[in-house]
Order: C-alpha cells, then sequence, then structure tokens
C-alpha cells in the first residue's frame, strides 16, 4: 500500500486545531467493516476501491472513510443526537496509475441530530474550509452543490413521477443526465410485453392485481422465486403502465433542466439565475432558494471567504452517502479527484444502519493534501 | 534460455479437454501424454518444440495473463474476467467453434415487469429505496457484471461471489438475480430464471490465445507461427476446393475464371483453389469455356507463405519492445 509522506507535527497541530476547538470527543472506531454492509450502503462500483479482509467468518473491508464506521459506533449507543470527531487512517485502492496513496489520514467531524437547518451545513462547511486552509495553501476554492435542490426542482417542473424519479438518479451518475434527458424527450416507448397485462391490472384494486398475476404464473407454470412478490410486481406494472401513457419531457423542460445543470460560479450569481429560471419556469422554488442564502452567509460567517466559494449546480457523486447540501475545498495545485476536504449531508444513511437521527453532516479533511509544503502529494 | 521450448496450455479434463484434443486431431497435431510428472505434460509429434501442459481453465487464463504460458486454449468468458487489462496482455488469434457459451444476465421468470436493463436499473433502485439493502447478483464473473451493468447505469445492486451452483442462488434466496454461462439456458427455465432481452454480456467460445506479457524467443515465435500456419492450412482446406484442368487448356480456363479471384479464390499449377461455396460456379464457367476435363479434390491441408494470424502477433509483440 502506497503511503504518504508524513505531515509535520506543527502542521497537522494547526490542521487538527479547528476540530480540536469543538465540544466533541475525539472518537475511535473499527479499521475493518463488514464488506456486505460497505456494498449494500455505497453500492458495487464501491468494491473496486476497497481492500478486502479474509477473516474466519464474513468478509470484510479496510474503512475507507470514517463515515460508516462512525455511525456504526454512534449507532451502537442509541442515541438520537451525537457528534463525534475522528483522526485516524482510512484505505482506498488508488486507481491504477494514479500514484495516490492507498493510506491515508483524514481528520472529520460527523454530526447527528443538528437539525436539518442551513446552519449545520455551514459548521462543518466552514469547518473544513478552516482546517484545510491551515495547511497553509493559497490556491484553495470550495465547490457547493445540493442534491436535493435538483430534486426540489424536479418536483417543481411535476413531471411524471417514473420520469422524475429517473432524472433524479441519473444526476448523482457522472456523465447520465444528458442521455437520461435525450430519452425522456424520445417519442412514444415500444408497447412492450407486460403493456397489455399492466392495463388490465390498473384497473383493479392491488390485492386483486395481485392475485391474477399469481393465476398467470401458475399459468404460465413459473416457480416464483426469490427477492420480489407478487404485490411489488404488480405495483410496477401498473406503474410502468401509467408512464408509458404519460406525457413525454417538452423541449421547454428538457432546456429548464440543462440550463439550471449548466450553472456555475459565484454562489449569489448562480443562486439569481436559478431565481430566473424557476420565475420563467413558473417554478415553486422560493423556500430552497431563501434556505440557499441563509446558508451561504453562516457558511461565509463560519470562515469561507465568499471570493472562493463556487456553486457548481450539477455537482453529485456517485459513490457517496450524500443526499442534499455537499461541498469539496480543491487545490488548484491537486487534481480535481484529490479534494482536499469534503463533506455534506446524509440524512437516509443512519436509518438504513437501523438508526434514527434527526439529521446527519459530516465533514472530512486530508490533512497530506492540505500541507502546502508537501510538493504535490496524491 | 534459447532453446526453452514454447508453453502451450491446454485444458486437462472435461468435454473442453476432448473437444481440443478433437480440433488438433484434425490439424494432424494428435496429442501424446508426455508421460511428465503426474501427466501434466504433453507432446505434440509434429512440433517438437512445443511443451504442452494440461491445465484447469482458470489456470490457462491466468498463465496468458501473466506470461507464464505464450500460447493457450482458453475460453474468451474467462479470459475476460482477468480484467480490463487483459486486452493489452493476451492476443486472440482465433475463434475455435467449440465451448461456445453465452454470458447472460438472469432474472426471475416471474419478474414479467423486467424485461430489460432499464426496466433492472428502476427495480434495482425501487428495492434500495424500499429495504436499504442492495439487490444482489449472484456470479462467478465479477468484472464482467460490473462493466456490463455499469455501461446500463445499474447501479443499486451488490455482487455475491457465488461458488456452486450459481443459477440456484435465486431459489435458495442468496440472491435475487444471476450472471451465468448458458448453452441452451435450460438450466435457467428449471430454476425459475429468464434471460433478460438485452441481457447479453458475451457471446463465448474457445480461442487460441498468445501472451503478450511472456519473453518470446524468435525460435518461440517461429513455433507459434508454425503451430499457426498449420491451424489455418486446415481451417483453409476445410473450406475449399482444389479444382484442376488438362495442363493444355489453361489459358482459357485462367480467362474462365477470373472473376473468382477477386471473391477469394487463388491460383494453383493447372487449377484454382476455390471457396467450397462457389464451387459449382466455377465448375460451370469452365464448361462454358468448353474447358475440361474438370477433376476436383477436397485438399487435406492448403497452406499460404504467411500466417494472417502469426504476423498479427509478431506485429504485436513488435511494439511492445
Amino acid at each position: 500500500m502506497r503511503l504518504e509522506p508524513p505531515v509535520p507535527a506543527d502542521v497537522l497541530a494547526a490542521i487538527r486545531a479547528p476540530f480540536a476547538a469543538l465540544a466533541a470527543p475525539f472518537t475511535d472506531a473499527p479499521v475493518m467493516l463488514p464488506l456486505g454492509l460497505m456494498l449494500d450502503l455505497a453500492g458495487e462500483t464501491m468494491r473496486g476501491r476497497l481492500f478486502l479482509v479474509q477473516g474466519d467468518g464474513e468478509d470484510a473491508c479496510l474503512r475507507p472513510d470514517f463515515t460508516i464506521p462512525i455511525a456504526r459506533v454512534h449507532i451502537d449507543r442509541g442515541a438520537g443526537d451525537g457528534r463525534y470527531l475522528y483522526e485516524g487512517k482510512a484505505f482506498r485502492v488508488a486507481p491504477r496509475g494514479s500514484g495516490r496513496a492507498e493510506e491515508f489520514l483524514q481528520i472529520g467531524l460527523e454530526a447527528y441530530g443538528g437539525g436539518r437547518g442551513p446552519e449545520a451545513d455551514a459548521e462543518v462547511a466552514g469547518l473544513a474550509w478552516r482546517a484545510a486552509a491551515a495547511g497553509g495553501r493559497d490556491d484553495l476554492s470550495m465547490i457547493l452543490g445540493d442534491i436535493s435542490l435538483f430534486s426540489a426542482f424536479i418536483d417543481a417542473i411535476g413531471l411524471a413521477p417514473a420520469l422524475a424519479a429517473r432524472l433524479k438518479r441519473a444526476f448523482v451518475r457522472p456523465g447520465a443526465l444528458a442521455g437520461e434527458l435525450t430519452r425522456a424527450q424520445a417519442a412514444e416507448p415500444p408497447v412492450r410485453q407486460g403493456d397489455r397485462l399492466a392495463e388490465l391490472l390498473a384497473g383493479l384494486p392491488e390485492a386483486e392485481a395481485t392475485a391474477v398475476l399469481q393465476d398467470l404464473w401458475s399459468i404460465a407454470g413459473i416457480q416464483p422465486v426469490g427477492g420480489r412478490s407478487a404485490a411489488e410486481i404488480a405495483h410496477r406494472l401498473v406503474q410502468r403502465g401509467e408512464a408509458a401513457r404519460a406525457p413525454r419531457l417538452d423541449p421547454a423542460q428538457a432546456r429548464l433542466i440543462r440550463d439550471f445543470i449548466d450553472l456555475s460560479g459565484p454562489p449569489r450569481a448562480v443562486l439569481d439565475r436559478i431565481a430566473e429560471l424557476a420565475s420563467s419556469g413558473r417554478l415553486e422554488l422560493d423556500a430552497e432558494l431563501a434556505a440557499w442564502t441563509a446558508r451561504l452567509d453562516a457558511i461565509v460567517a463560519n470562515g469561507a471567504p465568499e471570493g472562493r466559494l463556487v456553486f457548481q449546480a450539477n455537482f453529485g457523486r456517485a459513490f457517496s452517502y450524500y443526499d442534499g447540501f455537499l461541498f469539496e475545498v480543491r487545490s488548484a495545485a491537486l487534481d480535481d479527484e484529490a479534494p482536499v476536504a469534503g463533506g455534506g449531508r446524509y440524512d437516509l444513511l443512519p436509518a438504513h444502519l437501523g438508526g434514527a437521527a434527526r439529521g446527519a453532516v459530516g465533514c472530512a479533511v486530508r490533512p497530506c493534501r492540505a500541507w502546502a509544503d508537501a510538493g504535490t502529494p496524491s | 534460455m534459447t532453446d526453452a521450448p514454447l508453453t502451450f496450455g491446454l485444458f486437462s479434463k472435461g468435454r473442453l479437454k476432448e473437444q481440443a484434443e478433437e480440433w488438433l486431431g484434425d490439424c494432424g497435431l494428435d496429442l501424446e501424454a508426455g508421460g511428465g510428472e503426474r501427466g501434466y505434460l504433453a507432446e505434440i509429434k509434429a512440433l517438437p518444440d512445443v511443451r504442452v501442459l494440461l491445465l484447469s481453465a482458470g489456470d490457462i487464463a491466468a498463465g496468458l495473463d501473466t506470461g507464464e504460458l505464450h500460447l493457450g486454449v482458453s475460453g474468451e468468458d474467462l479470459l475476460r474476467e482477468r480484467g480490463e487489462a487483459v486486452e493489452a496482455h493476451v492476443m486472440l488469434l482465433r475463434a475455435l467453434g467449440f465451448g461456445r457459451a453465452d454470458l447472460v444476465v438472469a432474472t426471475p421468470a416471474s419478474w414479467i415487469d423486467v424485461e430489460t436493463m432499464a426496466d433492472l436499473e428502476e427495480v434495482a433502485a425501487a428495492f434500495v429505496a424500499r429495504t436499504g439493502r442492495r439487490m444482489r447478483v449472484a456470479t462467478k464473473y465479477l468484472v464482467q457484471t460490473r462493466a456490463f451493468f455499469a455501461s446500463h447505469g445499474v447501479v443499486d445492486y451488490r455482487i455475491v461471489e457465488s461458488s456452486g451452483a450459481t443459477e440456484g442462488a435465486p431459489a435458495a434466496g442468496q440472491a435475487e438475480l444471476i450472471v451465468d454461462i448458458t448453452t441452451t439456458g435450460a438450466t435457467l427455465k428449471a430454476n425459475g430464471l429468464k434471460v433478460l432481452k438485452d441481457g447479453l454480456i458475451l457471446r463465448s467460445q474457445a480461442q487460441l490465445c498468445a501472451s503478450l506479457i511472456a519473453r518470446w524467443t524468435p525460435k518461440q515465435l517461429a513455433s507459434a507461427r508454425r503451430l499457426m500456419s498449420i491451424v489455418e492450412a486446415r481451417a483453409r482446406a476445410r473450406r475449399t476446393a482444389l479444382v484442376s484442368w488438362p495442363a493444355e487448356q489453361d489459358k482459357a480456363a485462367l480467362a474462365a475464371t477470373e472473376a473468382f479471384l477477386a471473391r477469394g479464390a487463388t491460383r494453383r499449377a493447372q487449377g484454382l483453389l476455390a471457396e467450397a461455396d462457389s464451387l459449382f460456379e466455377v465448375t460451370a464457367a469452365l464448361a462454358q469455356a468448353s474447358v475440361g476435363p474438370v477433376s476436383v479434390v477436397r485438399p487435406d491441408f492448403a497452406f499460404e507463405p504467411r500466417s494472417a494470424a502469426g504476423d498479427r502477433l509478431a506485429a504485436r509483440l513488435g511494439e511492445r519492445r
């Protein structure tokens, strides 16, 4: 495993200082995680980045970051609220030929139950900025994005539910949205095998639709195996039928979405532009935009200079748990794929792990990347 | 070192072994047990500079990928499973027409709402939203599954590595769907599964392959060329026929058959090596020109001075230096 050069103690202390000033304990978390849990939460695409560990029982992997290990610690404690600091090594397989360190130091905060307001977002963003900047780099910028703002934008357009859901899923997959927009504008989809059946089932109460489907299986000699129930399949057939009849994405709507995702620049200018798009499309986004103005004010008040902030409307990441506000601190001297710090909101993750919390936000800093005199560490 | 033999990996057991031996035997390259320790070595009498290693299918793919073998017969499915870099490590020289199997995505047949990968993408997303867990795909083919699912935008799934009968995994509750090889689809059907319409990942068959990672001496390359030219000559012979005519009518016969040269026929002394499927057109054209008597024989081998696959291999190895 490729290591990072050690960060000098004084530099590390400076980077740690903004975290240490918080009233939260530094918390230890297991280095190893059950592989199955990790893949359930992050998906198969994550597997290639994980170091696998063969134990005598279930397969395990080394922690690729602290979000899940700390979330498990939090849930094990059974507390609804909690704030946890951490400092330790995380492990990721570097892309072939990238030369990046595979074993690296992270310092961070995970905060559960601080509510879902913009202040909680701004706290972690400001914290990450101050810690990153303490490493001495003067070429940092902070990229801001919001997965839930895109969702709200799509919802405000009022598309058919299946189409809206597809666009939202495509948003967090690099390069997928353009194709999805084209597909959504295409002419009528071809009539498919299940469509007539779907029309039939759509007119029935769900219980009856399920019974019809079960009859159909037995007539066709199909032995249902595993995974999905008859009710679930009947439900989706009905949904699919509705989606096929729903209107396509019209050119004005597609234009609106393309204009939205193309936006990037100084945050207030981008927010103004989003407000213009919303009013031109008669979309109701006032609450979201007001929250963003408050979030921006708070981020700046927390120490991130406004001139270094960039709002990028299409910023979403595939391999993460974030589901709302998110950010990255980048250095001009480093690859965009090698952020100095990053974080955001992941409200849904605790529930998937079996816990409950009123909101969850977190951030992590890579001290070795923040360290200005490291040359160009990777 | 310069006298080291060319290493050639072949299947050590099962139906694939029989088929590979049949193919070699048909080419006049009979395999003889080399006696070597525990029978893992064999010889081809006609090719004394070739050392045959009898290995498992997985070991052949690995040996080609890492350069421990020069040549090998391997299923394309196993080779692709070595990772994307395999393209740069192993060269496919010739599809052999046996060991055919399709690598496919199969879901329970009861999922009548899922016909395509796009359906699967939606269902997988709904599954994770509902349960917080990802749909499980049982397979031995991790690399190809990952690449294929990514190319169709399916991300909400996870792989469960299967070691035994993959097709039983959904019924056993170990996975929701599978990626596996199938020949007739009968096993899938018997297990209540169906193949998605656009769920074909790879049409695989046995391939004669060369390692681009192995160290090749000029002598080993010459041995490989010799093997390939024999294999190609046999394949060419099977699809061609040798048409011959009386020497004194050579001029008229050549004029009458000129058009066939553009269609793959080649000249022979007082005759023509024609593609078998145009054979009777050739004989008709000769009759038209009053050339005769004409006789036709099917050759055992039809050699060309150069082996196309041999040239491609030499070129790739040349780039490497």
